[in-house]
């Protein structure tokens, strides 16, 4: 019954791929509804499935295609797995109703159609990839997410900078799926099956398991292995973001996941490699994200550090099980997976309405917009309530996740011992660090983007989108809301104890202080109100010079962090007189570096194109000399082959 | 939830909006003691809050609504605050309410809006108190969370309400832990407070202000309840050093009687704490603003400090 409906709910997305190819003769807007129809018809099929199996906890598995023995495409559904399908199914509808308007708004006539085509399949490629039952059907549709995903960031091929990302992309997602293919290749070579079950403990399985976590690294966006994601997440059209950002970087936290509680026995130093790699990540995908004036690239910045925060839950689960302490590994579990689950919301959120101000200026730079309060207030509201969620505020779901990250972090001071509990007092102090400074990248974005005067004719211009393009992130942003307030009952539906506060009942008296103060200055507090001009020292008029700017905004943590930016400033001046007091000329310049890039990414390129240019001077291109090769190569083999009998 | 509870939830917030402009005056009259001037009176801060409600409330042409419901969220969320602190009478704690981290972070929601309603009329005064609050409160946010686990690690609990009932069966005198805590606490104090050496409560000078900056664009009622809560902001952080350190007189049962020694023995221990505050802000001068990360690096390896040798030896 249940694996019926969900073959149903994949025969949907397949429909939703062939309708706008079949209907690629003539450019239509009906078949690229239907395919986002067919989008949202099997995301909320998928999702009251995933639903029906999380809360009743059944497990559903079969085989779908057997050609040799110990080879198949099988899959199987349990609550782990049933919980990303509900992530990957909120995400996508919503995603879908948003992109059946913005992506009529794009260039490219009939590309348009394969964008619909290729969204669904690589929606379809992601559902898979949860639902896979051993390795190989894992790999294969893991390989599958990344092609669907490098076509996407693709779309807009005929712009320069969307080619270099695509082939950043590119690299990295194969270089990704290299390791994971190395890892699953090694667990092959120990156990002798693709089974995900139980590997045991042996010196391969170490090396399968760093392998799978490069892997899975690379793909989730970790420092230092980072770098695709604020290339990619600009240079591809808005829906595609936000299903990148909120769904792809969770598949490999998931695939993480599936590998450390099925099929390894993590020892404690693979929790510490997990969670100081997150904790870096989070602390500098934060500060970097706050350096960003290009509001896709700043979004993707602060995914690097979500996913950071989730890898701290992860190692400290990992840790905690090694101490034998199966309810703080719980509750660190619990905030993992809880904060995926939000990410995936709020991230989403955040960049639909990302999209739609940058599809009503015309500019993604956040220092060009402004006052966008006044023109797009719906947008404005639903950006809103994204930053009070990412910024980790109560009562939204943000804070709902981190808060049961910082329970975890403080119920293990008592219990651990005494040079760990000064990693973990490191660790939690830079998580508090990241969480406030978080709080002040999205204030710096909502006041940069929506607040003041417009800091460019574009924004003045700018209007309010449509009506689905509001659609898709209200029902998120109440998702936000909803995940929050009723954070602590939902642990107890789903049959979980934790120590959660419980956000209702603080939603609740903050509404009600809200309304008592509001009625009590009603009625005490005079009721006259003047609108007149911002003060400014006795200016005439306020213009949009005088605003603070995003750049300003930051510039005190860009000086207090200036050692990790390691910016480079330069002023040379030349005076008339010896007293250095007369100003001939001079120049002064900064200039930001881009860490990884330059001290990581750059040499690893250098070196291996000098590795290729030595190697390449073996192809002389001279049929003897092959011939020689040959020779050579065969007596070796020869020699070789002698010698192992 | 249950009677008392209930009871808790009205007496305290009462309490606590009446008395807290009290001790912004109190602050006000030791520094002016200390300058050599008699100073205003100590129910000045109330006269004010007074007279702004009469006033108009004068909105910039460019604001939203930001401008318009940031000073509502910033009483409402400081106001929950201060529930999870109780002044006098701690009852027992309700579906978390009193988590401690809950209580960081409903400052912080506060502090969220006021950054965006510095920013939201265009004046480059908002915008430079945003910038600066939001880069104080985010490199002190360690050193808080760091302090926070100390007392979580000591009193076995992450509820505020059990860490009062605790330090409050355990009577005086604190142990050497906790004077230490209390250091700490108070540096935490000073900074989200908004006070010298990191800001200047006094001005409006734009080289010191940072929550003054703020603030700027407010005016009116408004401006009267950004007042009031700051001043409630700084009554429930006292509130949290006292009960902790010199738990005398805090009850956990619900008699007039003690109740009201409690009460009394609440405000005379606050007047001293606010005429430390007010000594303390009197013997130094402001920092430079990016000297701050440096008082911040050191108060964090204090903190880390004692909590290593102290709490873990």
């Amino acid at each position: 019954m249940i694996d019926g409906l969900f073959i149903l709910s994949l025969g949907i997305f397949v429909l939703g791929v062939l309708l706008p190819l079949a209907g690629s003769w003539k450019d239509l807007r009906i078949f690229r509804a239907g395919s986002h129809l067919c989008t949202i018809a099997g995301s909320v099929l998928l999702g009251a499935i995933s639903l029906f199996l999380l809360l009743t906890g059944n497990d559903v598995a079969w085989t779908a295609y057997q050609p040799v023995a110990g080879f198949s495409l099988s899959f199987a559904i349990d609550r782990l797995s049933a919980f990303f399908l509900l992530l990957i199914s909120v995400v996508s509808a919503c995603v879908a109703l948003y992109a059946a308007e913005y992506n009529e708004h794009l260039e490219g006539g009939l590309r348009r159609n394969l964008l619909s085509a290729c969204t669904n399949l690589f929606i379809l490629s992601m559902v898979l990839v949860v639902a896979s039952a051993n390795t190989f059907s894992f790999l294969f549709f893991w390989e599958l997410m990344a092609g669907c995903s490098f076509l996407l960031v693709m779309y807009d091929y005929s712009h320069s900078a969307t080619r270099k990302a695509g082939l950043f992309y590119f690299v990295m997602t194969h270089l990704s799926t290299l390791f994971v293919l190395l890892g699953i290749v090694l667990l092959f070579s120990s156990t002798g099956s693709f089974a995900l079950a139980p590997a045991g403990v042996s010196p391969v399985s170490v090396i399968a398991f760093l392998a799978l976590l490069i892997g899975f690294s690379i793909k989730a966006g970790i420092i230092p292995f980072h770098k695709w994601l604020p290339y990619a997440h600009p240079a591809s059209p808005t829906p595609i973001s936000a299903l990148m950002s909120g769904v792809m970087l969770k598949i490999a936290v998931y695939g993480l996941l599936r590998f450390l509680l099925d099929v390894f026995s993590p020892e404690l130093w693979w929790g510490i490699l997990i969670l100081v790699m997150g904790t870096v990540t989070a602390v500098l995908g934060i500060i970097y994200a706050l350096k960003e004036y290009d509001i896709k690239a700043m979004l993707a910045y602060s995914s690097i550090e979500n996913t950071g925060i989730i890898f701290m839950g992860i190692g400290l689960y990992v840790i905690f099980s090694s101490y034998q302490l199966p309810d703080l590994a719980l509750i660190s579990l619990l905030s993992a997976l809880f904060h995926a689950l939000n990410h995936a919301m709020f991230k989403s959120l955040l960049f639909l309405t990302a999209g739609s101000v940058v599809h009503a200026t015309h500019t993604r730079d956040i220092e060009k917009m402004g006052g966008l309060i006044h023109r797009m207030p719906s947008t404005a509201g639903l950006f809103f309530v994204g930053a009070l969620a990412i910024a980790a505020l109560p009562p939204l779901n943000g804070f709902a996740s981190e808060v049961l990250l910082f329970i975890s972090f403080f119920s293990s001071i008592a219990v651990a011992d005494p040079l760990f509990k000064v990693l973990l007092f490191l660790c939690l102090g830079l998580f508090a660090l990241t969480s406030a400074l978080s709080a002040a990248c999205f204030v710096k974005a909502f006041g940069s983007v929506f607040l003041a005067l417009p800091r460019s004719p574009e924004s003045g211009r700018a209007e309010e989108v449509p009506f689905l393009m509001l659609l898709g992130p209200a029902l998120l942003a109440s998702a936000c809301i909803l995940l929050g307030l009723f954070a602590a009952q939902l642990f107890l539906v789903a049959g979980f104890t934790v120590p959660m506060p419980d956000l209702f009942l603080v939603g609740l008296l903050l509404l009600a202080m809200l309304v008592l103060t509001f009625a009590a200055l009603f009625f005490t507090a005079s009721r006259d109100v003047r609108i007149t001009e911002t003060w400014g020292c006795g200016t005439l008029s306020q213009q949009p010079a005088m605003e603070y700017s995003g750049h300003g905004f930051s510039e005190p943590i860009d000086i207090i962090f200036s050692t990790v930016y390691r910016t480079k400033m330069k002023n040379e001046r030349t005076f008339f007189d010896q007293k250095n007091c007369i100003f001939a000329e001079g120049k002064a310049g900064i200039r930001l570096i881009r860490v990884f890039e330059e001290y990581l990414y750059l040499p690893v390129a250098r070196a291996s194109y000098a590795a290729a240019e030595t190697v390449s001077r073996l192809q002389s291109g001279c049929l003897d000399t092959y011939l020689l090769y040959v020779f050579c190569a065969v007596i070796a083999v020869i020699v070789f082959l002698g010698w192992l009998a | 939830m249950n009677l008392s509870f209930g009871l808790y939830l009205v007496l305290n917030t009462a309490a606590v909006l009446l008395i807290a402009p009290l001790f912004v005056s109190i602050i006000k009259k030791v520094k002016a003691w200390t300058q050599g001037r008699s100073g205003p009176s100590v129910f000045q801060t109330y006269f004010t809050l007074a007279k702004l409600l009469k006033k108009e409330t004068v909105y910039s042409s460019h604001s939203s609504w930001v401008m318009r419901l940031t000073p509502y969220v910033s009483i409402a969320a400081v106001l929950v605050a201060a529930l999870f602190v109780p002044l006098v009478f701690v009852p027992e704690p309700v579906g978390g309410i009193g988590n401690i981290i809950l209580l960081l972070y409903l400052l912080a929601l506060a502090r969220f809006f006021m950054a965006l309603a510095g920013l939201d009329a265009g004046s480059s005064f908002g915008g430079m108190g945003s910038s600066r609050e939001m880069s104080i409160s985010a490199i002190i946010e360690p050193t808080t969370i760091i302090v926070f686990a100390a007392l979580v690690f000591v009193f076995k609990s992450l509820n505020v309400f059990d860490m009062f009932a605790a330090s409050a069966a355990a009577g005086a005198p604190a142990t050497p832990t906790l004077i230490l805590l209390g250091i700490s606490l108070f540096i935490i104090l000073v900074v989200e407070t908004s006070r010298i050496p990191v800001d200047n409560p006094e001005t409006h000078l734009e080289l010191t202000m940072i929550h003054e900056g703020m603030i700027l664009e407010q005016s009116g009622k408004n401006l009267a309840l950004m007042e009031l809560s700051a001043a409630v902001k700084l009554t429930l952080l006292m509130a949290l050093l006292l009960n902790l350190i010199v738990p005398f007189g805090l009850t956990t049962t619900l008699a007039i009687g003690t109740i009201a020694v409690a009460a009394v023995l609440f405000v005379l221990k606050a007047t001293v704490l606010a005429g430390i505050i007010g000594l303390f802000e009197s013997s130094m001068a402001k920092m430079r603003f990016f000297r701050l990360p440096s008082l911040f690096a050191m108060a964090f390896f204090f903190s880390t400090l004692i909590i290593i040798i102290e709490v873990f030896a």
